[in-house]
């Protein structure tokens, strides 16, 4: 009823996305017979003579059987519509359009695992936040090709960076009685 | 009567000077929290959660219900004013939000969605309080297999509502959520699954942590990918014409009120799917076809009545069968066994008062977001011009707070770390948040009463099959599977140009 007006019927031949499934169509498949190997390993508790039908793999055997049976389905799937022929190449050529927005996110993935990571708990937490805030600021905003660092941005990013650690430090620890680490 | 009678002591012992200040501020933030691209109604639920944690469970409920309503209705004025669904239950309102804003009519539109957000509100909550204790009463006669094929059935049908034109795609997420429900102390017999020996993992995944993840992290890299946002810069007409026209699609607003309660009712699809199928059922029935998607008022009316009607619809499964009908919802179930009350079949007897107190809850988060929304409008734009590199990072920070605050412990950061990655993943290839999220919640379920079910039986599968509720379930999940099959599906299509050629024909 709604597919019309949620998506678009997708162009003919191979896509990224084609190519992107097969790859995922195997991992799945290898997890869901990598969950149905642990499942069987599980302890069925022969010697303590419970019931058979509540063995602990039980369910999760059945889910991993779900998971390959899905990933094999997807496996035929995107070979059927070419997704193994779409090389490295055509990948990373519809990535090397999107270089800004790549870089964006490597600098999201950089920037917050390294605050939680590394940063949090192991500092005051009012520090490691302003540190993170002030970091994320100045490196994101840095990369809008509309916008220059200036000395009022950056102070801007300062004030942002100190408000954010002192107020949610205060908010959890005083109004909210949560322990924060750090 | 006797229901009206419930509500009415539930209002009154709810509307303290206290309460409504709580109702005030949550729902305000909430507004704020659904106005902002990126942050999600779920993401606003479950970090609230965290904040609540210690508060007195009712007023923890009426904060989470305030938060929820106000995310759901706010993220009508993004979609309005930038385009972008401010969550992603107001996707329909954008197809016709933007073009009246652009030209010039963003107060009208503003006023259509408020009208209609609350109107959908008011029959979601009729619904509530009248469902609800008559379902919960229904399901007293659900036993272990009947247990099994809801929790099966919630899966499937949310993958399959939740990526329409791929539902291989959403099954995956769900199947991907029921076994990560595996991981921990199983609860027959508390062995450890698939821990390793880390005393972490065998404690098992958290959903607050996996859902602060995947709708915060996730969500947070996704609105670092997009290109930044501009807010439309055009003239804005006054709010109260706008309140005039919406009058005008009554009957446009009560059958997507209806449509909009019955999708969020069904476990996992919640208030998108309800927006949509509201909007196109609206567009099915209009005399005006063609101004849908192009700034059509009913258009306008249809959708955001249909997305918030699903919030009161979406919470009767949560309260009467422990089985959440969106991912708020799956927050607010989660939040609901923290603060001490137990959702399910037995909450008519165990928790008598609490169906009422929560549809007393829910009307008061509609009115204060209907007042809050038509009085603030100009104020609540100031939050569309923070810039996303400056809000993202202090998301980060809640996230990463929020994650650990549930427990004050360090795994729970990495959940979130690694679901958000995971969840960003999975979104890049289509595949839908809510059936991952929908399994972690009815893995347990799944699990105790497929093994309790073949213990009662004594490993006969016979009941599985035969108990009357049980064909109802198992009966339509086969159908849906096989109607999903592309060579079905067309198959099915060609039949039914067949048939039209030959009924339109001489």
């Amino acid at each position: 009823m709604t597919e019309d007006l949620r998506h678009r019927a997708p162009p003919a031949g191979p896509k990224p996305m084609d190519r992107a499934d097969f790859v995922f169509s195997i991992v799945l498949t290898a997890f869901g017979v990598g969950v149905i190997v642990e499942s069987l390993r599980l302890p069925r508790l022969e010697n303590l003579d419970v019931n058979p039908y509540t063995v602990p793999g039980i369910v999760p055997g059945i889910l991993g059987i779900a998971l390959a049976l899905c990933g094999l389905a997807l496996l035929i799937r995107s070979t059927a519509r070419g997704g193994w022929r779409v090389g490295i190449g055509g990948t990373l050529a519809a990535g090397a359009g999107r270089a800004p927005a790549f870089r964006r996110v490597t600098v999201t993935l950089v920037l917050t695992f390294a605050y939680a990571l590394l940063m949090f708990g192991n500092m005051p937490f009012w520090l490691a936040t302003a540190l993170f805030v002030f970091a994320f600021v100045v490196a994101t905003e840095r990369m809008m090709p509309d916008r220059r660092a200036t000395w009022r941005s950056i102070a801007g990013a300062a004030v942002l960076a100190v408000a954010c650690g002192v107020a949610v430090g205060f908010v959890f620890e005083e109004l909210f009685y949560v322990r924060l680490p750090g | 009567m006797e229901g009206l009678l419930s509500f009415l002591a539930a209002i009154v012992e709810i509307a303290t000077s206290a309460a409504i200040v709580d109702v005030i501020w949550a729902t305000l933030l909430g507004i704020v929290v659904g106005m902002m691209p990126g942050l999600t109604a779920t993401l606003g639920v479950a970090l609230m959660t965290t904040l609540t944690f210690d508060m007195e469970g009712q007023r923890a409920i009426l904060i989470l219900i305030c938060m929820y309503v106000g995310a759901i209705y706010g993220g009508s004025r993004s979609a309005i004013l930038l385009n972008i669904p401010g969550t992603p239950a107001n996707a329909a309102t954008s197809l016709d939000g933007y073009p009246l804003a652009r030209e010039g009519k963003a107060g009208s539109a503003m006023a259509v969605a408020t009208t209609g957000s609350f109107v959908g509100g008011m029959i979601g909550m009729m619904a509530l309080a009248v469902v609800a204790p008559a379902l919960a009463d229904f399901a007293l006669g659900f036993g272990a297999y009947e247990f099994f094929w809801l929790a099966v059935f919630g899966v499937v049908v949310a993958g399959q509502l939740t990526a329409l034109d791929d539902p291989i795609k959403g099954w995956i997420a769900g199947f991907l959520g029921l076994f990560v429900a595996t991981v921990g102390q199983e609860g027959i017999h508390a062995i450890p699954r698939f821990a390793y020996g880390s005393t972490d993992l065998a404690g098992g995944i958290g959903l607050l942590p996996a859902m602060v993840g995947a709708f915060g992290f996730a969500e947070i890299l996704s609105v670092m990918r997009q290109e930044a946002y501009t807010v439309v810069r055009s003239r804005m007409d006054s709010v109260w014409s706008g309140l005039k026209s919406a009058f005008g699609y009554k009957v446009t607003a009560v059958r997507s009120g209806l449509i909009g309660t019955f999708m969020g009712l069904i476990p996992g699809v919640g208030e998108d799917m309800g927006a949509w199928a509201s909007y196109a059922a609206a567009r099915q029935a209009s005399g005006e076809k063609e101004k849908f998607g192009k700034g059509s008022l009913e258009g306008l009316v249809a959708a955001e009545t249909g997305n918030n009607a699903a919030v009161p619809g979406a919470l009767i499964p949560v309260l009467t069968l422990a089985v959440p009908g969106s991912a708020p919802a799956a927050v607010l179930l989660a939040a609901m066994i923290i603060h001490g009350i137990r959702p399910g079949p037995l909450i008519m007897i165990e928790f008598p008062d609490f169906v009422f107190s929560v549809v007393a809850m829910v009307f008061m988060a509609t009115c204060a977001m209907a007042v809050l929304g038509l009085l603030l409008t100009r104020p609540l734009l100031l939050v569309l011009k923070v810039r996303r590199e400056r809000l993202m990072p202090v998301i980060f920070v809640l996230c990463t707070v929020g994650a650990f605050a549930i427990s004050s412990r360090m795994f729970d950061v990495w959940i979130m770390l690694a679901f958000g990655v995971l969840g960003f993943i999975l979104r890049e290839m289509k595949y839908p948040m809510a059936p991952l999220i929908l399994g972690i919640v009815l893995g347990d379920i799944l699990d105790k009463s497929l093994r309790r079910g073949l213990v009662l039986s004594d490993g006969d599968l016979t009941p599985f099959f035969t108990r009357p509720i049980s064909i109802v379930l198992w009966g339509s999940l086969v159908l849906l599977v096989i109607l999903s099959m592309p060579a079905v599906r067309g198959f099915v299509a060609r039949r039914a140009r067949r048939w039209r050629r030959g009924e339109a024909g001489p």
